[in-house]
């Protein structure tokens, strides 16, 4: 057992566990945070994707040591209280989902991206996205989503 | 004119996925929980010669380790009409999906070295891969008391010998289609807990709660009152989620340590198991007069269903009944084999057997044209089926309009006739093509089906109502459709009806979501639900204002008579609750079959259809093989559209899943064990294979449908791979007949090789 030390979504938050253990698995299992979802454990699908510094990155490809000192937020941190973030805006405004699976993975992906990309054209975000399964929708409604957001403010 | 019905409105339940609040299976916790594993065969076929639980047992953290011998009920899974699928193996092990022993510990880690500690020995056993061979007299069966070919089904009407003599050009082909994978995003799982008075309950991701409940109580040797399903929130199934996964053995270990058990699949384990979408190898044979006219078709399909029955014969049944397509055939002999052989089990998958079929029909359809030196578009045309049209099995279509409405909205979103416009060779290494394809797809479980819904619908005295439907939604939308034909019937708004998901213990059986049916029958039972309640609202409302009972509507959180708004349904409910009128009703709906076939006819013949037609611009690299779609226009039947964001996402999804099938997508297998069992080898399109898709939705009511509407799920998928290929066709000249369209198979083509070695 190991204490690591995390900001996540903008709490500071001491975890003692094994550092073998994935920061995917911490999220879920040891802080409650199950918005971030496991779809294959390999790093294929995208679905586990968090914010780590700044960076989307795959959660079950991230061993929690490597996450030490780190700011994460996850989908549980975009949203302002009550007040969605644009992004979840549109995408629920927009049906940029349908089962919702691939959702938080795609937020934070997209997230990310806006903050290195504030005004990105569509086709900007489909490379964006690439990284990121969705088997219910054929990805057009998810970027349009996104430049929706990118236009209604300039991200942080 | 309708106020919430075909109105845009956002999925229910869409804050709580974006949020990440949305709770799916695996995001479960209960205090005490265990984690359960299973334990799946090393070698398939074999007969298992030892099996030794003790090491596991004895090791610390385990809980319980389960085999055949510690099933309490029927060691079977009752989904199919042949029980032959056991839920833990006690003798013949028949593909690597099968499951020997069920453990329960403290954690994964345990888990999983409790299922390294059991001793299994098995004798490998010779098995059988091929189907066309496990067909013959001499070949080895999969089961010693049954044959390889499970059945072997023909629909026939007329006469194909006379229609084949009248034909002046006849077709011939062989088509093959691929074994794919469902790669819904959320693997299985299951938690199931034993609530204080004993009744299990099992919160499960499926596509089935009240079949699963059967399931479990059958395996428990229980009734089915003391098992209650749940759904939390479901990441997507396509067929793959119909059967029971693994919700039965998390009820076992629960049942066997009295603790919350959770049991999830990891991918491999999902890809290893479920049921696949068939590979069928199709013969196709189609004459046609000089004007293009069908005369005789003679389709004669083989589908490889691996060793367990499942839901394989049902799949080429829906096959066999919809092979010819969206035309008028007067003669036609369609025959559907069912094998078994040592394969991944195929069954239920978005299609249930139509994308394959399609897929030969539609290009049969284009090489006809080719000949005949008809466009590909008014062969369809002359072809198509009309109101009244008997199909080869025997039913009677209520509604043909959409076939040719479809047709003619494809050609003009695709701008079919100005494709001269564009350069056939817009470099010397590539060339562009044209494709069409049209479909016909049926809606719901057939005749001689139980193929019913009920719903249960309350309203407060506030006006607000709470829809309690046991219909699963894996993402469909179905929900939020149901809601919306509750509020446009109970003229309240649609933020006034809450839905409460699948639990058998409060949400009555509206059978599974599969067969695009769900909207179709839970939306009719919704109907008449609300209808009684509405029933109580205008008597009250009529007390209130004097006025007669049938001058008075509901409308958009009003009560109207004659064009004027008269007083809120909320006031209205207060009336209805205070006179003591009633505002709860249970709504149930049957599939209808007011008409009588001829004798005759297919058993389970369909009498609801939808139709729909796609074209896809492509461009092939003849020196690479590689072939990208440019544009797909997709146009689909919807007999009326209930949430048009919910349509179009099929639409596209579907689609996005038919580019899947026409190009990339491929489950490999090694003596019948799975090989690219990852999302990293089995490769779906991603943002990046989509090509821009032109979308369209027509609507004309069909009759006996909610609001006039359909199922239209599954359908969109069904035309894509025959409209790519038929592109393809067009672009190269080299006739493609084998999917997927990978750039391996191309370049065989292109350089004359035999293009259907995979």
């Amino acid at each position: 057992m190991v204490d690591y030390e995390l900001t996540i979504n903008g709490a500071s938050r001491t975890v003692a566990t094994d550092p073998r253990r994935t920061l995917l698995a911490v999220l879920r299992d040891d802080l409650g945070l199950t918005g971030t979802k496991e779809g294959c454990g390999k790093g294929d699908c995208g679905s586990c994707v968090v914010v780590m510094d700044g960076l989307a990155v795959n959660s079950c490809l991230v061993y929690v040591g490597q996450a030490d000192g780190a700011a994460i937020t996850t989908v549980e941190g975009l949203a302002s209280g009550d007040e969605l973030h644009p992004l979840q805006r549109q995408f629920v405004d927009r049906w940029a989902f349908q089962c919702g699976f691939c959702t938080p993975g795609m937020l934070m992906t997209t997230y990310a991206f806006l903050g290195e990309n504030a005004q990105p054209t569509p086709e900007e975000v489909r490379q964006a996205i690439a990284g990121n399964l969705c088997r219910c929708t054929n990805y057009r409604s998810i970027i349009e989503a996104v430049v929706a957001a990118a236009g209604e403010r300039s991200p942080q | 004119m309708t106020s919430v019905v075909g109105k845009p409105a956002a999925r229910k339940g869409a804050t709580e996925i974006a949020t990440g609040k949305a709770q799916f299976t695996a995001d479960l916790d209960f205090p005490g929980m265990l984690t359960g594993a299973l334990l799946y065969a090393t070698e398939a076929p074999a007969r298992i010669l030892r099996i030794d639980t003790a090491p596991a047992r004895n090791l610390p953290g385990v809980f319980a380790v389960l085999t055949h011998d510690d099933i309490p009920g029927l060691n079977r899974y009752t989904y199919s009409h042949t029980e032959d699928q056991p839920l833990l193996v006690s003798e013949l092990v028949q593909y690597p999906g099968d499951a020997i022993a069920a453990v329960a510990a403290v954690d994964e880690q345990t888990a999983q070295e409790a299922l390294g500690a059991i001793d299994v020995v098995l004798e490998p056993i010779k098995g059988i891969f091929d189907p066309l061979e496990a067909l013959r007299p001499e070949a080895r069966q999969v089961w010693p008391d049954r044959p390889n070919l499970h059945e072997h089904l023909v629909i026939e009407r007329g006469d194909i010998e006379a229609g084949f003599a009248a034909a002046t050009v006849v077709v011939e082909g062989e088509y093959t289609t691929q074994l794919i994978e469902q790669a819904f995003l959320e693997p299985e799982g299951a938690v199931a807990t034993i609530d204080v008075d004993g009744t299990i309950i099992v919160y499960a991701s499926c596509q089935a709660p009240h079949r699963d409940r059967g399931q479990i109580a059958r395996a428990l040797g229980v009734f089915e009152n003391q098992v209650r399903v749940i759904t939390p929130y479901i990441g997507g199934a396509f067929g793959g989620k119909d059967e029971a996964h693994v919700q039965i053995h998390a009820a076992l270990l629960a049942s066997a340590t009295g603790r919350p058990v959770k049991l999830i699949r990891s991918r491999e384990e999902s890809i290893r198991t479920h049921v696949k979408r068939h590979p069928i190898r199709i013969h196709y044979k189609t004459g046609a007069a000089e004007d293009g006219r069908l005369t005789a078709i003679h389709v004669a399909a083989i589908g490889d269903t691996g060793p367990y029955v499942n839901a394989g014969a049902e799949v080429m049944g829906v096959l066999a009944a919809s092979a010819f397509g969206p035309y008028d055939v007067p003669n036609a002999r369609i025959e559907a084999s069912t094998v078994h052989t040592h394969n991944p089990i195929c069954g239920a998958m978005r299609g249930f057997g139509i994308p394959q079929g399609t897929f030969a029909c539609e290009r049969q359809m284009d090489k006809l044209a080719r000949e005949l030196g008809i466009d590909p578009f008014e062969i369809r045309t002359r072809n198509g089926l009309e109101t009244g049209a008997t199909l080869p099995t025997g039913a009677v279509l209520r509604e043909g309009r959409p076939m040719r409405a479809c047709l003619e909205e494809a050609a003009t979103l695709s701008r079919w006739h100005q494709r001269a416009e564009f350069a056939r060779s817009p470099a010397p290494h590539l060339r562009r093509g044209w494709g069409v394809a049209a479909n016909i797809f049926t809606v719901g479980l057939g005749r001689n089906t139980q193929d019913s819904a009920a719903v249960s619908l309350e309203m407060s005295a506030d006006g607000t109502a709470i829809l309690r439907t046991g219909a699963a939604d894996m993402g469909q939308g179905a929900h939020t459709a149901l809601a919306q034909v509750a509020a446009e019937e109970l003229g309240i708004e649609l933020d006034a009806v809450r839905v409460v998901a699948p639990d058998t213990d409060l949400t009555p059986d509206a059978g599974p979501s599969c067969a695009s049916r769900a909207t179709f029958l839970s939306g009719n039972a919704t109907r008449r639900a609300a209808a009684a309640i509405g029933d109580s609202l205008v008597r009250a409302a009529s007390r209130a204002s004097g006025r007669p009972q049938d001058e008075l509507t509901l409308r958009a959180g009003y009560v109207h008579a004659a064009g004027e708004q008269l007083v809120s349904v909320a006031e209205v409910a207060a009336v209805a609750k205070e006179a003591n009128l009633p505002l709860h009703s249970d709504g149930f709906y049957a599939m209808e079959y007011p008409e009588t076939l001829p004798d005759d006819a297919y058993q389970y013949a369909h009498q609801v259809f939808t139709f729909g037609t796609q074209v896809a611009q492509v461009l092939v690299d003849i020196q690479t093989g590689e072939v990208t779609v440019e544009e797909l226009t997709v146009v689909q039947d919807a007999g009326r559209v209930i949430n048009p964001g919910a349509a179009f996402g099929q639409l596209e999804g579907g689609a996005a899943m038919g580019i899947g099938y026409s190009l990339m997508e491929q489950l490999h297998t090694d003596a019948g064990r799975t090989i690219n069992n990852t999302l990293e080898s089995y490769l779906i399109p991603t943002s990046r294979d989509v090509p821009p898709m032109n979308v369209g939705l027509v609507e004309i009511p069909e009759p006996f449908a909610p609001f006039g509407a359909k199922g239209i799920g599954e359908a969109t998928l069904t035309p894509t791979a025959p409209a790519v290929a038929n592109a393809v066709a067009d672009a190269v000249g080299i006739s493609l007949d084998h999917l997927p369209l990978n750039p391996e198979r191309v370049l065989a083509a292109l350089a004359g090789g035999d293009p259907d070695r995979p």
